[in-house]
């Protein structure tokens, strides 16, 4: 029984571009970083080209598809690849790679993705990431995409939400296993900072400042409402996109993973305003992981992550989506009345979401899905 | 004359292909079923090592044995199997929170079986939504061979293990 020792290559597809920052790119670099760390060879197919500079992953390990086209999707905009050229190159990965598992992220999408996934000979896991439905999509495109949805050996979704959506809508199953954080690299920082807490309190605002989805509007509305109380709040905001902020907010624009860290670390309240459709929430889990008190909107997968909204044990202060009073009314209560206890639980959850937990997680996934693959294929998860 | 030709080609190589994907699913459903097999007697059988633990209390021991005995037992019925399983999930459910360093080998074999476990029903209902569609049914394309079915049981902690180390 000593299948755990035994050495994979895992090629995986990651739709969205190395070129600009974004969740699900994070999680692939993660999963990577893991799976090397285990002793597999992970190799990661993605449009965009990898940044040496800030890489985790080993430029051999990386394989470009190309330049991607930026498409207004699903509220953001997207940049993804499609037609006979991104299919070439995809075919390529897979013979050279001759992997004995696809890990393929965010399959039902057009792009390299959903592209791997029709190409693929091998046994197939498929993360979801969004919990967004598209069954009338789906109805449309029919066949083929059925097709393809049904070569899909194992199912992971990040979070419940994102589970329902594969359930009722692709008529699937999926393990949950959430996002993976690097939780000590934000639990370190977060001791050394927290003496600072003072009469000049921070607020910090992370994410993509042009969509409105990510509520940056709802918190730049309850921001004179929190002042009236606050006047010596300091409020920060920080991510990609431009966007005209009022004088008393200070937008950073793109950080790095570093400047985040220790940004997290020094604030006094972090707010997640989100509208709609936040499928997972790994800036929550990383605030959580610095030890900020948090403040978030009441959406169903930052519900997964603090807890029930009328429980005592919530992690967090919880508000009505897009009501920028509430929201004011939730950042005062957590700058007048902190709750160091709540704060620490909070840290400790997102203990478990760490790479450690979640990369075992995803390990017994491949194993599953090895050990039910055909002959050629399962002598290698087989034990 | 051409026309008819054509239809005739299309009907045909949509029939085939939908006749592959039927395949398919049968096999996939079959060796997900082979995976659940050899998960849950793995599982049973690293229960059954709980027995050889020093300084176990022999109640506890015949808890388990008996448990993992029967969902050993060969030639099971479909439904007596199910109900072993759960009784050993059960047991298990019990009895693991009471001891505590022998945990760390049965519980990957737990959240293996669980996982294979849903593979395999997601596997089923794959296959079975193939097998009500009308060209399949009318053209007999899942062929002779039975209908495949889910297996029911209560089984324990998937990976909730992973976040309480």
């Amino acid at each position: 029984m000593t299948e755990q020792r035994r050495s994979l290559r895992v090629g995986i597809v990651c739709p969205y571009s190395f070129d600009v920052p974004g969740g699900v790119q994070n999680h692939v670099l993660g999963l990577a970083r893991y799976l090397h760390q285990a002793g597999h060879q992970p190799s990661v197919l993605a449009p965009g080209e990898l940044d040496p500079a800030g890489a985790t992953l080993n430029v051999e390990d990386f394989s470009s598809a190309g330049a991607a086209m930026p498409v207004r999707y699903n509220g953001s905009v997207a940049r993804v690849n499609f037609g006979p050229l991104s299919a070439a190159r995809v075919g390529r990965w897979l013979r050279k790679g001759q992997f004995d598992l696809l890990h393929i992220h965010e399959p039902i999408t057009p792009s390299i993705s959903l592209l791997a996934l029709w190409a693929a000979e091998q046994p197939v896991v498929t993360t979801f990431h969004t919990a967004t439905p598209r069954s009338r999509s789906m109805q449309l495109a029919g066949g083929v995409l059925s097709a393809a949805i049904e070569k899909i050996d194992a199912g992971i979704a990040v979070s419940e939400s994102a589970r329902n959506v594969v359930v009722q809508h692709l008529g699937r199953d999926a393990v949950v296993i959430p996002n993976g954080i690097q939780f000590d690299a934000f639990a370190g920082h977060a001791a050394a900072a927290t003496p600072e807490r003072s009469s000049h309190p921070k607020l910090i605002f992370l994410g993509r400042l042009d969509e409105p989805r990510k509520g940056l509007d709802v918190l730049l509305a309850a921001g004179p409402l929190i002042m009236e109380s606050h006047p010596h709040l300091e409020v920060i905001v920080a991510g990609q996109g431009h966007r005209p902020v009022p004088p008393w907010c200070r937008s950073l624009g793109m950080i790095s993973e570093e400047q985040k860290i220790a940004l997290l670390g020094a604030s006094d309240v972090f707010v997640a305003p989100h509208l709609e459709r936040e499928s997972f929430g790994i800036v929550l889990l990383e605030a959580m992981s610095s030890g900020v008190p948090i403040v978030a909107s009441e959406l169903p997968s930052f519900l997964d992550l603090l807890g029930p909204a009328q429980a005592e044990g919530r992690l967090g202060e919880l508000f009505v989506a897009g009501d920028h009073r509430d929201l004011a009314r939730a950042v005062r209560q957590v700058l007048e009345q902190p709750n160091p206890l709540r704060t620490a639980r909070a840290q400790q959850a997102a203990r478990g979401y760490d790479w450690s937990s979640v990369g075992t997680a995803v390990l017994a996934v491949y194993r599953a899905a090895l050990s039910a693959a055909p002959r050629n294929f399962a002598a290698k998860g087989a034990g | 004359m051409s026309l008819v030709i054509i239809v005739v080609l299309i009907l045909g190589w949509r029939i085939t292909w939908l006749a592959t994907r039927v395949d398919r699913a049968n096999a996939r459903a079959e060796r997900t079923w082979a995976a659940l097999d050899a998960a849950l007697v793995r599982r049973a059988q690293r229960a059954l090592e709980l027995v050889l633990l020093p300084g176990i209390d022999p109640a506890t021991a015949l808890l388990v044995s008996d448990a993992a005995a029967a969902a050993l037992e060969p030639n099971l019925s479909r439904r007596d199997r199910e109900q072993a399983e759960s009784d050993l999930s059960h047991v298990l459910d019990a009895v693991v929170p009471t001891l505590s360093a022998s945990t760390n080998k049965l519980d990957p074999e737990r959240a293996r079986a669980s996982i294979c476990r849903r593979l395999h029903n997601d596997a089923v209902a794959t296959a079975l939504s193939l097998r009500r569609r009308h060209t399949v049914r009318i053209l007999r394309l899942a062929g002779r061979a039975a209908a495949p079915r889910t297996f029911e049981m209560a089984d324990g902690p998937e990976l909730g293990w992973l976040r309480e180390r």
